[in-house]
């Protein structure tokens, strides 16, 4: 499909090209210096948790098994889930699946994680209504894909993009009645990062 | 938005004297949004962020025919559709025949300042199609029929008694239903909008060049939603907010974040490229990319004016304006308001069309300190001044009432000096001014000057 511009695509680049003609050219800066946390586990975590969002620290042998123990101790009442297209069968809790929309917890994989901002990257291949519509969005995550900052890994991220990628830091938020936080107002109310690998880093599991 | 710049004072005035609860409401949330903001760049070396940001939106809009040409084959090689709009008309038309072409009667609509700058709602709401905004700020506006007072909390102006008795009448929701419980109610009509809407319609945080992605920031999640369930996606994204590389938006994200809430990050960002393509993606079959100018090649060509065109549209200006919080945004009479506001406005609308907004401020440097980009919003603010005085634009007097207003906002200090020679003022611009300033002195939590006044910023050159 073409877009439409009757002719403004042209108006408005040879207006941008005069404005900017006339006036002395501005350098890039380059990268915004920065080191970001040494123990990236341990601040990734830590920023998650800062914002309202779960952390789980698991083992590598971590499955579908020990996912199912921790929903049925803190979420007895979820019955069903809704799981990623792209969540290895193995990770699975053993329950029944329904739509996104009638399920009491989604089940994701993330792509990777950020330190610095406490981020979980979520691309569109991971269906979209299971990161959004359940109440609980449970997201299983490696330790090693966590990028101590941002710019790294949306620069890794860049090499293959999806048509979409979500960064979630943590649950649904509104302070816009009288000021007061309301969490889930339309995403997940409850995010957890289950991190395989992160009982190496005893500060990720305090 | 219609354009009611001309009844600042007016307003003003009105805004204090009749509805004192907006000037509470609003010197309440500013200050806690600007406490959170000075919190969060202690946490950072936030002057070099800021120069670091200047720098790079400088360069962008300094090479900008050169940015938009690539992110527009980029977004086409996504499979995205690109679209251009010379002004609010023309973007409006284009909405209009996409929703007209596709059949859509429902639409739900993340937070946008530049569909409310090109009057997107009426125009659709006229062809029969039903609008959901979906932040649940601007849901609050959508009842009340109100527009946005506040970049980002748009309806900070609104207390939660307010709230509570509209939801009740509108939602049924009980009349003393807390928050938890009205945000539900809205959730639930929200959530039944989002699964059947047709049509979803964002603007666009950044747009990066590189890659062709479109970024948005939120808290809710309404954005994500609103960019993911609908079968069209529709980005109207002004053409100042091209960011060169995905490097450099990993900088923006955050630092706009902290200027505009204080989080190191919103609690989601969308990534969007383009279409849903790939197995296992449930997104958008379309994604429609608007650029708009609606005066922005004015703004590019405008010696001084160009540099404002930087703005991330966080607030953060707004937040720490002594003169903002004393009205909210409506006073200011069109969709930009406050410090960013009164440079912007000038520069899209023409400075007669803006008049008298570049009075309406103190110069007392607090929001050139809070910018993220840096801003010289006084500097500009003079400029704009001078201007008006060369085309003979404003009566002196007016002008001197404004300015004399915009003093006492921010150093109340001042008006108990004018109370003791007050009887003496007559006819003088402090005497026309006086009768609104008894409820500005009165204002609990007094503003915070800045440190360094304007005078010494200015000597310190800032650039
Ligand atoms: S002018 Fe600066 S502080 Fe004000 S909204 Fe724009 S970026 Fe934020």
């Amino acid at each position: 499909m073409i877009g439409r511009s009757g002719g403004a695509r042209d108006r408005i680049l040879r207006r941008v090209g005069a404005a900017t003609a006339a006036r002395e050219r501005r350098p890039h800066p380059g990268a915004l210096a920065g080191d970001g946390p040494d123990d990236v586990v341990a601040a990734f975590a830590d920023r998650f948790r800062r914002s309202g969002g779960e952390v789980v620290a698991a083992g590598m042998g971590w499955r579908g098994g020990e996912l199912l123990r921790w929903l049925r101790d803190q979420v007895p009442e979820v019955t069903a889930v809704a799981t990623a297209p792209d969540l290895p069968g193995e990770l699975r809790p053993d329950l029944p699946e329904v739509a996104a929309r009638e399920a009491g917890a989604g089940v994701s994989v993330g792509w990777g994680g950020v330190a610095e901002t406490g981020s979980l990257i979520l691309p569109s291949t991971g269906g979209r209504a299971v990161q959004l519509l359940p109440p609980l969005h449970i997201v299983w995550i490696s330790a090693d894909r966590i990028f101590a900052r941002l710019e790294h890994a949306l620069l890794s991220l860049a090499a293959d993009l999806p048509a979409a990628a979500g960064l979630h830091s943590g649950p649904s938020k509104s302070a816009d009645i009288g000021r007061t936080v309301v969490t889930g107002v339309h995403g997940p109310g409850r995010c957890v990062a289950f991190v395989r690998g992160a009982l190496r880093s005893p500060a990720a599991t305090e | 938005m219609r354009i009611e710049i001309g009844d600042y004072g007016a307003r003003a005035r009105q805004v204090i004297r009749e509805d004192p609860q907006v000037r509470e409401a609003v010197t309440g949330a500013t200050l806690a949004f600007d406490a959170k903001r000075r919190r969060s760049y202690d946490e950072i070396d936030s002057d070099a962020w800021r120069r670091w940001a200047e720098a790079v939106k400088s360069h962008a809009l300094t090479h900008l025919d050169r940015y938009l040409a690539e992110a527009e084959a980029r977004l086409i090689e996504n499979g995205a559709v690109v679209h251009w709009a010379a002004d609010a008309g023309e973007a409006r038309q284009i909405v209009m025949e996409l929703a007209a072409e596709n059949g859509v009667r429902r639409v739900v609509k993340g937070k946008s300042m530049v569909t409310e700058e090109i009057d997107l709602n009426p125009a659709l709401e006229g062809a029969g199609i039903e609008i959901f905004e979906t932040d649940l700020g601007e849901y609050i506006l959508q009842l009340l029929d109100e527009p946005p007072s506040h970049i980002l909390g748009p309806a900070i102006h609104r207390t939660l008694e307010q709230v509570r008795e509209l939801f009740a009448e509108r939602l049924e929701t009980p009349p003393d239903g807390n928050p938890d419980t009205l945000a539900r109610a809205a959730r639930k009509v929200l959530r039944d909008a989002f699964l059947s809407a047709e049509m979803g319609i964002t603007g666009g945080n950044f747009l990066v060049a590189e890659t062709g992605t479109v970024a948005l920031i939120e808290n809710e999640g309404n954005i994500r939603l609103t960019t993911s369930l609908p079968r069209i996606h529709v980005a109207i994204v002004g053409i100042e907010k091209l960011l060169p590389r995905m490097s450099d938006l990993a900088g923006f994200l955050q630092l706009t974040s902290r200027a505009a809430t204080g989080q190191p990050i919103g609690c989601f960002v969308s990534l969007i490229q383009g279409p849903a393509a790939r197995p296992g993606d449930d997104g958008p079959k379309e994604v429609h990319v608007v650029l708009v100018d609606n005066g922005r090649t004015d703004v590019l060509a405008h010696e001084h004016a160009w540099e404002a065109l930087r703005c991330v549209r966080c607030g953060a200006c707004l937040n720490v304006c002594p003169v903002y919080r004393q009205t909210g945004g409506h006073a200011y009479g069109w969709v930009y308001s406050g410090p960013i506001g009164s440079v912007l406005d000038p520069g899209l609308l023409g400075l007669r069309e803006a008049m008298p907004l570049p009075f309406a401020s103190s110069l007392c440097g607090a929001c050139f300190d809070a910018c993220p980009v840096r801003i010289p919003i006084p500097e500009l603010l003079l400029e704009w001044r001078r201007e008006a005085q060369e085309e003979g634009l404003t009566p002196w007097r007016e002008r001197a009432a404004l300015t004399t207003l915009a003093q006492m906002a921010t150093r109340p200090g001042l008006y108990r000096l004018a109370g003791r020679i007050g009887s003496r003022l007559g006819g003088s611009a402090l005497g026309r001014a006086l009768p609104m300033l008894g409820d500005w002195a009165r204002e609990r939590a007094l503003p915070k000057p800045s440190e360094r006044s304007f005078r010494e910023l200015w000597r310190e050159g800032i650039e």
